[in-house]
């Protein structure tokens, strides 16, 4: 009997609380895919410890997966009012940053994360690419200093949209031209960036062109460093023939602007 | 069974959609494909197969970054919609698949082919997409 409440007070005394276990049991759920699941157990773990950092980190991380980045930064942010240079918070929030443009504030929490941190080597790439992105938003960019005009360029009939940008997003050309395009123009502007890096990263020299299926549409794209070309077309296009056209406005892009320097 | 192949059965594909590493192992054996990873949204490394030389940590960071700009390149794109793009450099390429679970990355050399790669993954896709819907 004693030798029992001995074994009872011990046993008890290691156990975990309940909130670890679940966040224990949340996390492998994770790992698993199992993402709703994981994430009704993080939930049912917060209402037993509010202030738990593995609890907001994980349902940050779990947001993220399930792309509801409203819900992921709210989490990263309770994470850094409880531990402030926590680095998988920073390094979540610097995403969710980058992702929505506001690269200072990206630039800031990466820092952050590295003055804390030097040895952080995902904080360092996404450094690296946040500081090559321009600053300065659509609507403070000066004008382009060249206009291209379309009948230069020559555009297949194929094609549906064409765009003409400057590395640092200054849009040079479009076609149509709406409402969003400067955002488009810098949206592949800086998808550039981060694919330059990824393929630096991996030792494949910078980028030369891409080709991106999407819903609707195929967008092929060239870039040299200065400036980037996206044109798009129907999905039953064939790739050899659309990258054909590609190479083609490429030339005339390129003869066009240097016309113009000249 | 090859990537390029329809699934056994049902069952057999949502375990290999869970089993990330057999997955990836079977992608890397395509022709010209010299490594892989598979990273979630936010950054986490989920499986990796790459050359030695290569660290693992700055290139699921910087994959999960450039997956999510492919997946809000259009307004119609959400959960649900995979993309894919293949990015091409003097030295090699690199492919790029939306999934449920995050993003698989394959790394090539200049002849790594876009159809034959293209094929392979949306298997893949597939796949996982059956195993994570449930």
């Amino acid at each position: 009997m004693i030798f029992s409440r001995i074994w009872h007070t011990v046993r008890g005394g290691r156990r975990l609380p309940a909130s670890v276990q679940i966040f224990r049991q949340a996390r492998r759920f994770r790992d698993e895919g199992r993402l709703e699941e994981a994430a009704a157990l993080v939930a049912s773990g917060l209402l037993l410890d509010r202030e738990n950092v593995v609890g907001h980190l994980l349902a940050g991380s779990l947001h993220a997966m399930l792309r509801e980045m409203a819900k992921a930064r709210t989490s990263f942010a309770r994470v850094l009012a409880l531990e402030p240079t926590h680095p998988r918070a920073l390094l979540g929030l610097a995403r969710i940053t980058l992702e929505e443009g506001d690269t200072e504030a990206c630039v800031e929490l990466l820092t952050r994360a590295l003055t804390r941190y030097p040895d952080f080597p995902e904080a360092k790439a996404l450094l690296d690419v946040a500081q090559s992105l321009p600053h300065h938003d659509a609507a403070k960019r000066p004008p382009p200093s060249v206009v291209v005009r379309a009948d230069r360029l020559r555009l297949p009939v194929e094609c549906r949209e064409a765009l003409l940008a400057r590395a640092d997003a200054t849009l040079m050309f479009a076609q149509p031209r709406g409402l969003r395009t400067e955002e488009v123009a810098a949206r592949a502007a800086k998808l550039c960036r981060i694919a330059s890096a990824m393929l630096a990263r991996a030792g494949l020299g910078p980028l030369h062109h891409a080709i991106i299926d999407g819903a609707a549409e195929t967008t092929y794209l060239r870039a040299d460093g200065e400036v980037v070309l996206t044109l798009a077309f129907a999905r039953d296009v064939k790739a050899a023939n659309a990258r054909g056209h590609l190479e083609r406005v490429w030339a005339n892009c390129r003869a066009e602007l240097a016309h113009q320097i000249a | 069974m090859t990537l390029a192949s329809p699934p056994e059965s049902t069952n057999t594909s949502r375990a290999l959609g869970r089993d990330f590493r057999g997955l990836l192992g079977q992608l890397v054996k395509l022709e010209h494909i010299t490594g892989g990873l598979i990273v979630a949204p936010d950054g986490l490394l989920i499986a990796a197969e790459l050359p030695r030389q290569l660290p693992a940590e700055p290139l699921s960071a910087l994959a999960a970054t450039l997956g999510r700009e492919l997946e809000l390149r259009g307004p119609q794109l959400r959960r649900g919609t995979f993309p894919m793009a293949q990015f091409l450099a003097v030295d090699g390429t690199a492919f790029l698949a939306s999934t449920p679970v995050g993003f698989i990355v394959l790394l090539g050399d200049a002849s790594a082919d876009w159809d034959a790669t293209r094929g392979a993954l949306r298997t893949a896709v597939g796949t996982l997409h059956r195993a994570w819907a449930g």
